[in-house]
């Protein structure tokens, strides 16, 4: 009796509605790794519709699958898919849902993007005007000479 | 058209964008990163991000009081006269070029025998033929002539034995101690007198000595007991992760005793040599000065 009352709680589904009015149906404990979520059940726990208002259907979609499907293949292979904008705007996404996971994930995929890489390149990509003087840049570049060598070409 | 993305400093929460920096673990990274911009380099500056990288790759620099700055004449710097930046921005500034030097040494990859001397031993059973001194030979046999450290005799196993060494540098990161027991030819059955265990310490003089009995160091880091073989080899002991020793002293302690001479009933320990393996040892001015 007590098994099949907690199959059903745990089979309880949810509705998320996404900023641009997408709905998703997920079950509860999915729903759940989202603490922003948690809280707004743990608030009023008869709801049944959760709007997102901050987070496009698209990435609400991701979002949904990145906890589904979590485990440390899926995250190498994850943060690959993703151009900058998307990563910026799913690694607002997980801190407005609060989602440990898929930050750590994210913040680690931009690093990456960062490593081995010339600053001219990390302004280009991520759209950085430079605003040091000539000649503070000379300064740094030939104080700290090694660390521009044996970096990524651009 | 798609946007291109944004400066995350702009758009993030400071402790994202942090968590962002904080997955940097080349010192070089950092010092590009604040090449970007000077909203970037504030940022790498003023949370201290080359200090935490160090500390990540150091635990041991958790006990490092202050630094000081040398320049190029090893003179302690002094700050800029008119200096429009407060005591706590120039002491940030001071630490961000002075870990990320630091952080630099350390993964610069110079593999060197870094015992410069012995200091003392607990105990030696022949002076001067069986000291300390014999264990920075590698080779057990000099022109006919066995060199080789020899403990005191106890009749407790339990007694251990200590090997104090002075090294090449202050400022040193060890990997690995290589250890070779003595064989003693020349005795019925070539017993091998090896420790059951040991263990490393590391650390620095102590400060000041109040009376002739205090323990004349400080330890900063002890190692975990590694088992030794009774085998009359080199032995390899690698770090579990590298170590900064920080004072430039190096202990091997010794513990039971495994091996009882014939002649008099006792337990002995005796060692040939004691090499020890670092990645490499900072001899830049321009870092200098550790207080712990």
């Amino acid at each position: 009796m007590a098994e099949e009352k907690s199959q059903a709680s745990s089979s309880k589904m949810l509705t998320l509605k996404a900023s641009d009015g997408v709905l998703f149906e997920v079950e509860l404990n999915i729903a759940k790794e989202m603490k922003t979520v948690q809280a707004y059940i743990d608030d009023c726990e008869d709801i049944e519709t959760i709007p997102i208002p901050n987070v496009l259907g698209k990435h609400l979609a991701i979002v949904i699958e990145y906890i589904k499907k979590t485990n440390e293949e899926y995250d190498a292979e994850f943060e690959k898919q993703w151009n900058m904008d998307d990563l910026q705007l799913l690694l607002l996404a997980a801190n407005y849902l609060n989602i440990s996971g898929l930050q750590e994930c994210l913040c680690k995929a931009i690093a990456k993007r960062i490593e081995n890489k010339s600053p001219e390149y990390v302004r280009k990509v991520f759209n950085i005007e430079n605003d040091h003087s000539p000649e503070e840049e000379a300064k740094l570049r030939k104080e700290y000479k090694w660390a521009f060598e044996g970096v990524d070409k651009d | 058209m798609m946007d291109h993305g944004n400066d995350f400093s702009n758009w993030l929460d400071p402790d994202t964008s942090l968590k962002i920096f904080k997955c940097l673990d080349d010192p070089a990274d950092l010092v590009r990163v604040s090449c970007v911009s000077r909203t970037w380099r504030d940022f790498v500056v003023e949370n201290g991000l080359s200090k935490q990288l160090c500390l990540r790759m150091f635990p041991q620099l958790s006990r490092v009081a202050c630094v000081v700055e040398l320049n190029q004449n090893g003179v302690k710097g002094h700050a800029e006269v008119g200096s429009s930046r407060s005591m706590e921005s120039l002491a940030l500034w001071k630490d961000h070029r002075v870990f990320s030097y630091f952080a630099r040494f350390c993964l610069s990859p110079i593999a060197m025998d870094c015992i410069a001397k012995a200091i003392c031993a607990s105990s030696t059973d022949n002076f001067p033929q069986e000291s300390i001194d014999q264990t920075l030979e590698e080779r057990d046999n000099i022109a006919g002539r066995f060199s080789y450290w020899s403990s005191s005799g106890q009749s407790n196993p339990n007694v251990p034995e200590t090997l104090t060494y002075q090294l090449a540098s202050q400022i040193c990161i060890i990997k690995e101690i290589n250890i070779q027991p003595f064989q003693a030819h020349f005795q019925m059955g070539s017993p091998i007198y090896s420790a059951k265990s040991v263990r490393f310490k590391m650390g620095h003089l102590k400060a000041s000595l109040n009376d002739l009995s205090d323990e004349m160091f400080v330890w900063t880091y002890t190692s975990p007991e590694f088992p030794m073989a009774q085998e009359n080899r080199l032995q390899k002991f690698i770090l579990p992760e590298p170590v900064l020793c920080i004072g430039g002293i190096l202990q091997v302690e010794l513990l039971e005793r495994v091996q009882r001479q014939e002649m008099d009933g006792l337990l002995y320990i005796w060692c040939v040599s004691s090499l020890c393996f670092s990645c490499s040892s900072s001899g830049d001015p321009v870092v200098t000065s550790i207080y712990c």
